[in-house]
């Protein structure tokens, strides 16, 4: 019977023992190599959550939160000092080889696939490492070189592929033996916005077609949005937040964006919370901080000035979210790097809330009657 | 156990096939290898003619010489591929399939070493063929043939032991030169153990580097297969407490792995 939940931490807790230098003189050194001084490192502390099968997570945080650890812990590929995890039932660090016929993993800093080869060497290899029958093995590598549109570059040498091919590769890499589990560490790092965006759409389709549970780390928000439903946030190796992004976004969205194209030349709203982001001509946009008014003052507002030819209110981008999320863990928090900040954040879908709109609907028939 | 070994063969396979691929490297060896057959048997021909005692005639010599290089020569250095696994984290992926990773280790190193080794071997056999106008027995060389890659595999698996370290240590590079100092000292690398100090030839029997190169270079020597056998049981025997040794330096080196970022 199949374990009820994919994966399980209970207080894994890891930390590292790095040198820590006296100093630069040849002294120091001399002392540093006969007798180094060193110092524990908390990477993962008492770390606990639960995955169910099938569900798709954003494991995020900030530099050196922890991340890759809980990944490689959960790979079986580094060792907790204690605590427990259970993946898929299995112990990783004791049942690794029997783990790995169902785990997939993709470490975007790292590569499985042999440089100098070309990929389907690296695929005919791992078909015979997890022991994928032969008829099975060139169905799988034909249907995923044609899901990843992979076809013309089978017999290129690695080296010669951009890295959205070959992150592409890592990814059929990984899911040849059709794994019920997959980790992505940062599978998009590096890439253009339009490779991002295939392989953010490929894993979708993916796990929505087989059923494959994904845990996935990144910086980019957009690989968060596109892929996963959940999101978990850690910072200094400790649980931040666990929930859906829709309510990461409730909980700590203290803000919108709300861009009006008006009839009124430089439309400006001198509103207490309303800032101006950009006004020229016929456009104007605004930051609209939630705590101190509403977005519907903002177009009450704006229709007072004239009619309002346009609308568009977009969500804060969930890098604001996430670091409003760092700012109000502070002891937790501290000394992190929400280098989210600096990924870039592609248009969040318009959205306009049904009772804004109605109002908007209701006042535009007004004007017109009028 | 058929699927196992096929995992194993597989590794094999893809590394020869990266072996054929860059063919730079083999091309130096056999460079490297000609100029030093070259530069030691004019060194032993000088020798000889100076009238300096030589307990061996210096066509002998030359291939005692070519056989220990041709098995220097063709084991490949697995302790830098580990090495430069580790430290650039690729070990992660290495770790995460469901094969043993030092029998995955040294699967590729026989990959390697079939491709190279018989080239290496036709080398050794024509230079020093050429350079002393001699040929030992044919069957000689056709039972040193298989002892000598075997012995290659031994000091195979010996990197690998070395390259373990770099779990602990990050850069194996110290250790590696001393070891392999050590080898060429008490393996007898550029002549045979008989010629060297009392201290050498009374430690030497307790490392396994005579029977990875003195030993097989020494039935060239002798033009007779009397020993072979001994040899292979010897060999057979290092290799087994090298696998034991190597499992548990594995046990210890994957518990005390450090992967830092992504």
């Amino acid at each position: 019977m199949a374990p009820p939940t994919a994966v399980q931490l209970d207080r894994l807790t890891k930390s590292f023992r790095v040198r820590r230098p006296r100093g630069v003189g040849i002294v120091s050194r001399l002392r540093d190599f006969v007798r180094p001084q060193t110092r524990d490192v908390l990477a993962v502390d008492a770390l606990s959550f639960s995955i169910r099968h099938g569900e798709r997570v954003a494991f995020i945080g900030p530099n050196g939160a922890g991340k890759s650890t809980t990944l490689k812990m959960l790979a079986g590929i580094l060792h907790p000092d204690s605590g427990e995890a259970r993946v898929l039932g299995l112990v990783p660090s004791r049942q690794r080889r029997e783990l790995a016929f169902q785990l997939g993993t993709v470490f975007g800093q790292r590569s499985q696939l042999w440089y100098q080869l070309p990929p389907r060497d690296t695929f005919e290899l791992l078909g015979r490492v997890y022991e994928i029958d032969g008829a099975t093995h060139r169905r799988r590598i034909r249907s995923l070189t044609g899901l990843f549109e992979l076809e013309p570059f089978l017999e290129t040498p690695v080296r010669q592929l951009s890295l959205g091919e070959r992150m592409r590769c890592e990814i059929v890499a990984s899911l040849l033996h059709g794994p019920r589990l997959l980790f992505l560490d940062e599978p998009t790092i590096g890439l253009d916005v339009s490779a991002k965006a295939t392989i953010q759409a490929l894993l979708r389709a993916e796990s929505d077609r087989d059923g494959v549970t994904l845990l996935l780390t990144s910086h980019d928000t957009g690989d968060m949005e596109k892929i996963c439903d959940r999101v978990i946030v850690i910072s200094g190796g400790r649980l931040l937040w666990d929930g859906s992004i829709a309510a990461l976004r409730r909980q700590y969205l203290t803000s919108k964006r709300v861009t009006i194209w008006s009839e009124t030349e430089r439309l400006q709203l001198a509103i207490p919370g309303v800032r101006v982001i950009t006004s020229a001509g016929y456009r104007a946009e605004f930051d609209v901080a939630l705590d101190v008014t509403t977005v519907g003052h903002v177009v009450d507002a704006a229709l007072k000035q004239g009619s309002v030819r346009d609308l568009a209110i977009e969500d804060a981008p969930l890098d604001a979210v996430i670091r409003a999320l760092y700012a109000s863990k502070p002891d937790i928090a501290a000394g992190a790097k929400p280098d989210l900040a600096a990924s870039v954040k592609p248009n969040v879908a318009e959205r306009v809330k049904p009772d804004v709109a109605a109002g908007l609907q209701a006042r535009s028939e007004e004007r017109t009657a009028s | 156990m058929k699927s196992r070994a096929s995992k194993y063969a597989a590794f094999l396979r893809i590394s020869f096939a990266l072996a054929r691929r860059s063919r730079g490297d083999l091309y130096g060896r056999v460079v490297f290898f000609v100029v030093i057959l070259g530069v030691f048997s004019s060194l032993w021909t000088a020798v000889a003619e100076a009238g300096m005692p030589l307990a061996l005639e210096p066509r002998a010599m030359v291939w005692y010489l070519a056989i220990t290089e041709w098995i220097v020569l063709s084991a490949p250095p697995l302790h830098f591929d580990i090495q430069e696994a580790v430290r650039r984290g690729d070990i992660v992926c290495q770790l995460g399939r469901p094969v043993s990773w030092v029998g995955g280790v040294f699967a590729e190193g026989l990959g390697m070493l079939i491709a190279r080794a018989p080239i290496l071997f036709v080398t050794a056999c024509a230079c020093a063929g050429l350079i002393t106008g001699w040929m030992p027995p044919l069957r000689v060389i056709a039972v040193v043939a298989p002892l000598g890659i075997a012995a290659c595999a031994l000091i195979m698996a010996l990197w690998i032991g070395i390259g373990l370290l770099a779990f602990w240590l990050g850069d194996v590079g110290p250790v590696s030169w001393v070891w392999q100092k050590l080898m060429f000292v008490f393996g007898g690398l550029l002549m045979p153990i008989d010629l060297y100090p009392g201290f050498v030839r009374a430690v030497a029997p307790f490392t396994p580097f005579p029977s990875v190169l003195a030993r097989p270079a020494s039935l060239v020597l002798q033009g007779s297969n009397a020993g072979a056998a001994s040899l292979g049981l010897n060999l057979l025997g290092w290799a087994a407490l090298t696998a034991l040794v190597l499992t548990f330096l594995f046990r210890r080196a994957a518990g005390a792995l450090t992967v830092n970022g992504g």
